[in-house]
């Protein structure tokens, strides 16, 4: 069983590893349990554990959100003091973004770029590693606050100066923010690198650029803007981390600095963010209506292309958090046209997506319902977003609840609906079962109307003169009725996430008396579907040669003389059998876990003791070198080859082609 | 998963009714009388805006309609409940002059809202100094309408410079500000049919002043003096709050302009331009202390009087009183360096950065409120005075545990501070 089909299979030779290489560690091997877990580089497991982590971390954020709600169901309640709505709310900000849906996103990338692309894994298998456990670390730190730094940041997650510095924040939260962020914005960046170079890199034979998915595309697009984005934004935290522990005035209008560099800094990051939170379910779309329209995605190349241009316009848009802010108004005229230019790509995807459906076989299964509650919403978000590019307009909407509205139909409407429509699509191929579809039916019908319920009103409020970020509201101003509305709302979306934990628990239960859901149970596209579900630790049997965009669908289906589609082959005989032993696979290893355990060290060593900075950068800088001096693979491991071995001298991180027997028992001769 | 075909088409048709009674609760929600409502202008400015900003509602509205009732007209038309193996609908990839088409038209109508975006945004942003005929001290000055609006931690202030030519160089430091002829906090005149001048910073963090019936807002910047303009075409009360996030209490830092009529406006110019009045027989005691003397009230019978001296002992190194401690006051010991001028307290209609109604609505003075603010203001608005920590100035009203004589004479003292305005204004000031 080889994998010489592989693009960039590397030079094979006899391996003479009689020896140890410089007499390091050895390297753990794969197995089960947490230590399993913990040491994997499958970019299977990272995808899962990203995904199960955002989920604990969009509870965390909407505990954060209901406190903030029940605060405001009536007028003057006192439920949380000023200080800790401030609190929660900046938190509640920065978890949903950083913690909740950037991983949740990442999730989706790591798991499905390598099986669409026809890859065994990323680029580099332990950088993956270091990514999620370094976000981990970082996402605990930043929540670590709670108890060790006097409270939650009370900045707002967009933590302007000066209120951001240490004479009117004088607790450790903003601390907390900056060096939280920090460490989670590594992460980011790593995870950016590795999966850049996998798809520039690592695609099956014949998978050119553009026979990739549309979601493999958008999943690219994204990795580019936080390439870009987090160093802006990584130079912001530095400076301001800098003016509260070390006593630096970048920030400091009365040592002369202007407050505005800190907006244009974190602005510059802030509105590509947005981007990079709505472009992975942009993608994620793209695969699910096709499906469930019985019809190839319309307008491919323009599909592309809009998610270009918008990766390129997002970079020209930022100071339209700032037409109020006196950029002078020039420059509020120049960002007020580009934002409207900004909607063309943007529509022109909406009605790509309607084209698709138009004329097709609509079945509303839940990937579907979600991803049609996907269109929709984002529609009223990108709509009411026209409306404050418009400046003279924005200087009445900036900083109301209209505001609030808009970007929650942009973020929740675009971005966290389409996110569960990918979780109900792929996870019978990640879990080997699917999700029950009638508790499915019910989880979006209560989640579409909570969620209109919660930020419908909000419109109205911000029209109204509701300010944002103020932790009570007096009577008088209209505000009462529609602030109730939002809170009872918000308990909807609460219990329907709590129903689709429940339908994952319950459906898992009930899939043993079902049969199992085979590699493709929905007639999907991609060649992920190829592969039986679960998706074997090995994905591909043999690596895919691509003859066409939607690979997988060519396989099954054809056309006659007349264009009708006939049936090729059927998915059992067009699968893979995911039977394929002794097939290569990186090794697993402890270091990106270690290296990423230091980073929250150095955290707390700044805020508190400067050596704990010590002991972290050893562990961290041990880790390194661990990595570096460990052996590519571990020489005890059974080798299942004896044709395709690589070269275990190497000792860069493109783990792609090293291995280990995932099938033991036939590692002795399978030649 | 054929069978919940039927339950599939009842559970849309009731989430679409559902979605029709909403969205007629919002348009009843729309009507209701709403304060700080940004779609009912009263100013030219405010009026363009909202000009500009209708139609484009009613576009994005037109839209929303147009996707939303086609994925809905989809729904009921091509939806099926389950595969059948070949069934396949006409395989499309795609259609260039459709999706030229598509995409240029939405950029056309892009082109055509940026068009009135930058006529209207070029008309906000133009300031016209017309003059403005103020007497003060018997002259008759020509004022270019300007008001200086500094903001801090958790109020906002106003200076009126009616002798001098105010522009953002001569301004400079917001914390070291010339000397204004009137200074106001929490309220704000003007003239009515005039165009204002704004001119804004602030002394601390980042504020937002926005008055939405008469003009969008504009940040309050350290550093920084912006100028921005408001508006009003008739005599009125009209509400405004903080809109950028500034820490503890910003949801309860508010403010009031006060329109008026050309006379009224003389009228409370020269109000508010004479100093405080000084309680019946506290002259002496004032005098002396004017003169750097140490000054003593003695016994007194009258409550104000005792309030005064109250005042001078207790409050007077932040809050300044015109022709009481004018002469010895040099900026306030709090983080922003300022605190509300008091000289007029009385004829303002609210206190304590907008939040509290100085009098009740049968027009007595809002004792209540006054005292428990005066005992325990953290109590009444969080304001973190006593300091976040060790070396932070305080940024509001601290403690500072007085004995209820000591406040109830207080009290009396500030309601001389007056005149107390119109009936008519107090009747607009309420809320509710």
């Amino acid at each position: 069983m080889a994998t010489t089909e592989e693009p960039l299979a590397l030079e094979s030779g006899q391996a003479d590893i009689a020896e140890r290489p410089l007499g390091v560690m050895t390297r753990p091997q794969g197995g089960n349990g947490w230590r399993d877990w913990l040491s994997t580089v499958d970019h299977k497991k990272i995808g899962i554990m990203y995904g199960v982590a955002a989920m604990f971390f969009f509870i965390v954020g909407g505990i954060e959100a209901l406190l903030l709600r029940t605060q405001l169901a009536f007028p003057e309640q006192g439920l949380l003091s000023p200080q800790l709505y401030n609190e929660l709310f900046t938190m509640h900000g920065v978890t949903m973004v950083f913690l909740f849906i950037m991983p949740l996103a990442a999730a989706f990338a790591n798991y499905l770029i390598p099986l669409q692309i026809g890859a065994r894994d990323v680029a580099f298998p332990r950088l993956n590693a270091l990514s999620f456990w370094t976000w981990m670390s970082g996402a605990v730190f930043l929540n670590s606050t709670w108890l060790v730094g006097g409270g939650g940041a009370d900045c707002g997650w967009f933590c302007y100066s000066p209120n951001s510095g240490i004479t009117f924040s004088p607790t450790h939260g903003v601390d907390f923010y900056a060096i939280g962020l920090l460490i989670t914005g590594i992460a980011s960046l790593v995870g950016a690198m590795n999966l850049i170079v996998t798809v520039l890199n690592m695609r099956a034979p014949g998978m050119s650029l553009f026979r990739m998915p549309v979601m493999t595309w958008m999943l690219l697009i994204t990795q580019f803007l936080l390439a870009f984005a987090l160093p802006v934004i990584t130079v912001a935290l530095f400076l301001l981390l800098f003016d509260r522990v070390f006593d630096s005035q970048f920030f400091d209008p009365e040592a002369g600095a202007d407050p505005l560099l800190w907006q244009h800094l974190f602005w510059i990051f802030g509105h590509p963010e947005v981007y990079i939170i709505v472009l992975p379910s942009f993608g994620i779309i793209s695969e699910i209506i096709p499906t469930f329209s019985r019809k190839p995605i319309f307008g491919y190349s323009f599909m592309v292309f809009s998610g270009i241009a918008i990766g390129f316009m997002g970079w020209g848009v930022w100071a339209h958090h700032m037409f109020v802010s006196g950029i002078g108004p020039i420059s509020v005229l120049a960002f007020s046209l580009s934002t409207m230019f900004i909607a063309v790509p943007t529509g022109v995807k909406i009605l790509n997506w309607l084209a698709t459906m138009w004329g097709g076989k609509l079945w509303f299964t839940t990937p579907m319902l979600f991803a049609v509650g996907t269109v929709a919403m984002f529609t009223i978000g990108g709509l009411s977003g026209v409306t404050h590019a418009i400046a003279p307009a924005d200087t009445q909407q900036t900083d109301t609840y209209y505001i609030v509205a808009h970007f929650h139909y942009v973020i929740f409407g675009g971005g966290v609906l389409g996110l569960m429509g990918g979780a109900y699509f792929w996870w019978p191929k990640v879990f080997g079962y699917m999700l029950n579809e009638t508790r499915g039916k019910i989880h979006f019908w209560m989640m579409l109307v909570g969620f209109n319920l919660t930020f419908g009103p909000m419109h109205v409020l911000g029209l109204q003169g509701m300010s944002r970020r103020i932790d009570t509201y007096s009577k008088g101003f209209g505000f009462d009725f529609w602030n109730l509305v939002a809170t009872l709302g918000s308990y909807l979306i609460a219990i329907s996430v709590a129903y689709f934990i429940y339908n994952t628990l319950r459906s898992r239960k009930e899939a043993v008396h079902l049969p199992p859901p085979g590699p493709d149970p929905w007639d999907a596209r991609s060649l992920e579907w190829m592969l039986p579900s679960p998706t074997p630790e090995h994905n591909f049997d043999v690596i895919p040669t691509i003859e066409s965009q939607d690979e997988w669908w060519h396989r099954k289906y054809g056309y006659d003389e007349n264009g009708n589609v006939i049936r090729v082959a059927t998915i059992e005989e067009a699968a893979q059998k995911g039977d394929a032993v002794g097939v290569h696979l990186p090794s697993p290893s402890f270091w990106p876990l270690v290296l990423a355990v230091g980073m929250p060290l150095i955290g707390y060593g700044i805020i508190f003791n400067l050596w704990l900075c010590v002991l972290g950068g050893l562990l961290s800088g041990g880790a390194i070198y661990a990595w570096i001096l460990e052996p590519v693979d571990d020489p005890d491991a059974g080798h299942g080859h004896d044709d395709d071995h690589p070269d275990d001298d190497h000792s860069d991180d493109d783990d792609d082609g090293d291995a280990v027997a995932v099938g033991a028992d036939d590692s002795a001769g399978d030649a | 998963m054929r069978k919940h075909n039927v339950s599939e088409v009842t559970t849309s048709r009731w989430s679409l009714s559902g979605l029709i009674v909403l969205l007629g609760l919002v348009l009843a929600g729309c009507a209701s009388d709403a304060e700080l409502d940004t779609l009912k202008p009263q100013s030219d400015v405010a009026r363009s805006i909202d000009d500009l900003m209708d139609p484009v509602l009613a576009v994005a509205g037109v839209v929303m309609v147009i996707i939303c009732g086609a994925i809905v007209y989809m729904a009921m038309r091509n939806r099926v409940s389950h595969y059948e193996d070949l069934d396949f609908p006409e395989q499309i990839h795609g259609n260039n002059t459709l999706e030229v088409t598509w995409t240029i038209v939405p950029a056309v109508i892009m082109a055509l809202i940026a068009v009135a975006t930058v006529v209207t945004h070029l008309a906000v942003n133009d300031t016209e100094a017309n003059a403005y005929s103020v007497e003060v001290a018997g002259e008759t000055e020509s004022w270019e309408p300007v008001v200086v609006v500094v903001g801090q931690q958790w109020w906002w202030e106003y200076r009126y410079y009616f002798d001098q030519d105010i522009d953002v160089e001569a301004l400079g430091d917001p914390r070291n500000l010339p000397e204004a002829d009137i200074v106001t906090s929490g309220q704000m005149a003007i003239p009515i049919g005039q165009e204002i001048e704004l001119i804004i910073s602030s002394r601390d963090v980042i504020h937002s002043h926005w008055i939405p019936a008469l003009n969008g807002k504009r940040d309050a910047r350290p550093g920084f003096w912006a100028p921005w303009k408001l508006e009003a075409d008739d005599p009125g009360v009209y509400f405004g709050q903080c809109t950028e996030f500034c820490g503890l209490s910003h949801s309860r830092m508010r403010m009031q302009v006060t329109a008026m009529t050309d006379a009224n406006f003389q009228a409370w110019v020269d109000q508010q331009m004479a100093p405080a009045e000084i309680p019946a027989g506290a002259e002496d005691y004032v005098s002396e202390l004017r003169a750097g003397n140490n000054a003593s009230l003695g016994d007194s019978d009258s409550a104000s009087a005792r309030g005064l001296e109250a005042f001078v002992s207790n409050c007077s190194s932040c809050h300044l009183i015109n022709g009481v401690n004018d002469l010895s006051y040099s900026g306030a010991s709090t983080e922003s360096g300022a605190a509300p001028d008091l000289t007029h307290f009385a004829s303002r209609t609210t206190f304590a950065g907008g939040i509290f109604n100085t009098y009740n609505r049968d027009g007595s003075l809002n004792r209540d409120d006054l005292s428990a603010w005066i005992r325990n203001p953290q109590a009444m608005k969080g304001n973190a005075a006593n300091g976040l920590g060790d070396g932070v100035a305080p940024r509001g009203m601290p403690t500072l545990g007085l004995d209820e004589r000591t406040i109830s004479d207080l009290v009396a003292y500030l309601e001389t501070l007056g005149p107390k305005p119109s009936d008519e204004l107090l009747a607009q000031t309420e809320v509710d």
